[in-house]
C-alpha cells in the first residue's frame, strides 16, 4: 500500500460528500475557464480584426467604455502628415443591439480608405458610394441576423438595405455590420464624430520608429492616445473592465470552492479524530498526518480542476454559439489558461486544507485509548 | 533530552511518577516507582480508575507525566525529541477495542505503522502477510475489519503491533472485548509471541487469571503501586 492509496481511501470514505465538494470546485474552475476564456477571446478577436484591416497603430480617446469615447474627425488632419504614416482611416464603432441581436458591432469606416480593402465579397456587392443607404454584413452577422442580400435592416431609426455579404479575415470583422462613416454619423446625429483612427505605416518602419510615431501623435494631440496593435486592448479601459469582471466573478466562484473544500476537510478531520489518534498512537508523525489531509485536499482540487476545465471548455463553446455572443468573440481556450485553471484548483485545495491539516496535527494520541 | 543513566540495564524506569488532570483535581498517578527489565512479562492489575491505563499511556509516550522521571533505556520519555519515532519503532500497542481503521483491509491495517520506517510498498505488503500468517490470519488478508470476528480483529491488531519489530509490547485489556473462547486463544497468542520473540510485555488487566500468566504482577490502587510480586 502506498501513501497515495491511503490518501485516496480517505477521499472515497464518503463518496457522496467528496462528489458534492468536487462539483463545488468544478463550478468555480469552470467559471474561471469560461469567463477568462471569453474575455481573452474578445481581446484576441479585436486584435485579429485590426490585423486583418492592416492597422499598425490605433488612435482613440484616453477614456471610454467598451467602445472608446467619440472625438472630432478633424484630429486626423493633425496627425496624417507625420512621418512614416502611409494611410489613415477614420472609424466609428458601436456595440449595440440590432434587430434580434442584443450585441452587434456596427463598424462605420471612412469611405475609400484602406479599412474596406480586407473585405472580400462572398455575395452581392459593396455600397456604391458613401451616401448609399446600404450596409454589408460579415458572414456571421448575416447568419445571426438571418439576413440575405436585398433584405432591409433597421439601424437605430433608419432602415438600410443589405447589399453584400463579406468575409473579413477575422471573427470581429465577420461578426460586424459594416457601413460607410457618414451614414452612421448621420443616423447617430453626430456628424464629424469618430472614436478611432486606424493608421497604416510605411512598410519599412522599424519598431523604434513606430514608438516615435505614437509619441509624436500624443504630443500633437494630447487628448488622444496612440497605441500599437499589440498594446491596443491592454490599454483599453473597456477591455480592462471586462477582464477585471471576468476575474472578479471567477475568483468569487473559486472562493466558494475554497469554503467548500475547507468545510469538507474540517468535517473529515472531526469525523476521523479517532482514526487520526490511532495513526498517531501507532507512530505516525504529526507531519505525516498533516500531509495526508493536505494531499486529500490537493487531490480534491486536482480532480475538481480537471472536471471544471472540461465543463468550462464545453460551456464556453455552448456560450460562444449563442446568438448574443456569436460573431462578437471566439473563446480563447489556450493550454496556458486550462493549465492555470487546474493549478488554481490545486492551490484552492491546498489552501483550504491548511487549517484542517493543522487541526488534525494538534490531536492528542491518548484519545485513541480513551475512545471506544 | 536526559542522558542515559547508570541504570541502563532496565528497559523502563519510573521514579515519583504523577499524572494529574483538571488542574490537579483528579490525581490518576500519585508517585509511582518501578522498573521493568528487558524481556520481562509484567501484568498491571487493579480496580477500575486505579491508574493502570494512565500508566500504560505514559510508558507508550501517548501522554506526558505531570511530574517524576520516566526513562526508556535510560532516556527520558517526556523529553524525547521524537515521541512519534519512539512509538513507531520501540512500542507496539494492543488495545481493548482493537482500534483498527475501518476503511483498510487486514493487510493494510498491519502496514499502517510501517510508513514511518524505510520500507517499500511491496516490502510493507510482504511483512504484513508474514505477520498475519504468524497470527493465523493468512486467509483474511484482504478482509475489512467489519467482515472479521472480534478474535480475528484482535489478531490483526496484534500483527499491527509487531509491524516494526518493537522491543516493548503494551496491551490494555487485550481480551476485554472478547468471548471466553476467543479471549483464551488471543491470550495464548500474546504469551507465545512474548516468549518466542523475547519481547518485553506490559499487560494491563483487571482479570487475575490473566495476570497470573505473567512473570510479574504490579498491583495498583488509588494511583499507587501497592504490590510487586513474581508468582
Amino acid at each position: 500500500m502506498t501513501f497515495l492509496a491511503v490518501v485516496l481511501r480517505g477521499l472515497l470514505r464518503r463518496p457522496l460528500r467528496t462528489g458534492f465538494t468536487l462539483a463545488g470546485i468544478s463550478i468555480g474552475i469552470a467559471a474561471v475557464v469560461a469567463l477568462v476564456g471569453m474575455s481573452r477571446g474578445f481581446q484576441k478577436g479585436w486584435q485579429l480584426g485590426l490585423k486583418a484591416r492592416g492597422t499598425d497603430i490605433v488612435v482613440n480617446n484616453r477614456v471610454g467604455g467598451l467602445t472608446p469615447k467619440p472625438f472630432d474627425a478633424s484630429i486626423r488632419d493633425r496627425i496624417a502628415r507625420l512621418p512614416h504614416i502611409a494611410a489613415t482611416c477614420n472609424i466609428l464603432v458601436e456595440v449595440t443591439s440590432v434587430e434580434s441581436s442584443d450585441l452587434m458591432i456596427l463598424s462605420a469606416r471612412e469611405w475609400g480608405s484602406f479599412c474596406w480593402n480586407n473585405l472580400e465579397l462572398v455575395s452581392g456587392r459593396m455600397p456604391r458610394d458613401a451616401m448609399e443607404e446600404a450596409v454589408v454584413l460579415g458572414q456571421t452577422a448575416a447568419d445571426v441576423l438571418k439576413k440575405k442580400i436585398g433584405d432591409p435592416i433597421q439601424i437605430e431609426t433608419k432602415e438600410l438595405k443589405v447589399v453584400g455579404i463579406v468575409k473579413g479575415g477575422a471573427i470581429v470583422e465577420d461578426g460586424s455590420v459594416i457601413l460607410s462613416l457618414p451614414l452612421l454619423q448621420g443616423i447617430l446625429g453626430s456628424p464629424n464624430q469618430i472614436n478611432a483612427i486606424d493608421i497604416r505605416l510605411t512598410p519599412s518602419t522599424t519598431e523604434g520608429e513606430i514608438r516615435e510615431v505614437t509619441q509624436q501623435i500624443e504630443q500633437q494631440v494630447p487628448e488622444v492616445r496612440a497605441v500599437t496593435l499589440s498594446e491596443h486592448l491592454s490599454h483599453s479601459e473597456g477591455f480592462r473592465m471586462v477582464e477585471a469582471m471576468s476575474w472578479g466573478t471567477s475568483l468569487l466562484a473559486v472562493l466558494v470552492g475554497v469554503l467548500g473544500v475547507m468545510n469538507t476537510m474540517l468535517m473529515t478531520v472531526f469525523e476521523r479524530t479517532h482514526e487520526i489518534c490511532i495513526l498517531l498512537a501507532v507512530g505516525w508523525t504529526r507531519g505525516r498526518i498533516m500531509r495526508m489531509i493536505l494531499y486529500e485536499a490537493a487531490m480534491l482540487g486536482l480532480l475538481g480542476g480537471a472536471v471544471g476545465v472540461t465543463l468550462g471548455a464545453i460551456g464556453v463553446q455552448i456560450l460562444g454559439a449563442t446568438p448574443a455572443i456569436r460573431g462578437l468573440l471566439k473563446p480563447d481556450l489556450s493550454i496556458a489558461l486550462l493549465g492555470m485553471a487546474v493549478l488554481i484548483a490545486v492551490a484552492v485545495g491546498i489552501v483550504s486544507g491548511l487549517y484542517p491539516a493543522w487541526r488534525s496535527s494538534r490531536l492528542n494520541p491518548s484519545q485513541a485509548l480513551q475512545a471506544g | 533530552m536526559t542522558e542515559p543513566s547508570a541504570s541502563a540495564a532496565s528497559l523502563i524506569e519510573a521514579k515519583g511518577l504523577t499524572r494529574e488532570f483538571d488542574e490537579g483535581q483528579v490525581k490518576a498517578l500519585r508517585g509511582v516507582d518501578f522498573s521493568i527489565n528487558e524481556g520481562e512479562f509484567v501484568a498491571i492489575v487493579g480496580p477500575s480508575g486505579c491508574g493502570k491505563s494512565t500508566l500504560l499511556q505514559l510508558v507508550g509516550a501517548l501522554d506526558r507525566p505531570t511530574s517524576g522521571t520516566l526513562l526508556y533505556r535510560g532516556i527520558s520519555l517526556p523529553d524525547h525529541p521524537n515521541p512519534a519515532a519512539y512509538r513507531a519503532r520501540e512500542v507496539g500497542f494492543i488495545f481493548q477495542a482493537f482500534h483498527l481503521l475501518p476503511t483498510f483491509t487486514a493487510a493494510e491495517n498491519v502496514q499502517i505503522p510501517m510508513f514511518e520506517i524505510d520500507r517499500s510498498a511491496s516490502g510493507r505488503r510482504e511483512r504484513a502477510v508474514e505477520l498475519l500468517k504468524l497470527v493465523g490470519l493468512e486467509h483474511r488478508l484482504d478482509h475489512f475489519p467489519s467482515k472479521l470476528s472480534g478474535g480475528e480483529r484482535q489478531r490483526v491488531a496484534i500483527a499491527r503491533s509487531l509491524a516494526n519489530g518493537p522491543a516493548l509490547l503494551l496491551a490494555d485489556e487485550p481480551t476485554g472485548n472478547l468471548d471466553s473462547e476467543n479471549a483464551h486463544s488471543v491470550l495464548e497468542l500474546i504469551i507465545r509471541l512474548q516468549q518466542e520473540q523475547g519481547r518485553t510485555m506490559v499487560l494491563v488487566t483487571h482479570d487475575p487469571t490473566i495476570a497470573e500468566r505473567a512473570a510479574r504482577i504490579l498491583r495498583m490502587k488509588d494511583g499507587r503501586i501497592v504490590d510487586d510480586t513474581r508468582p
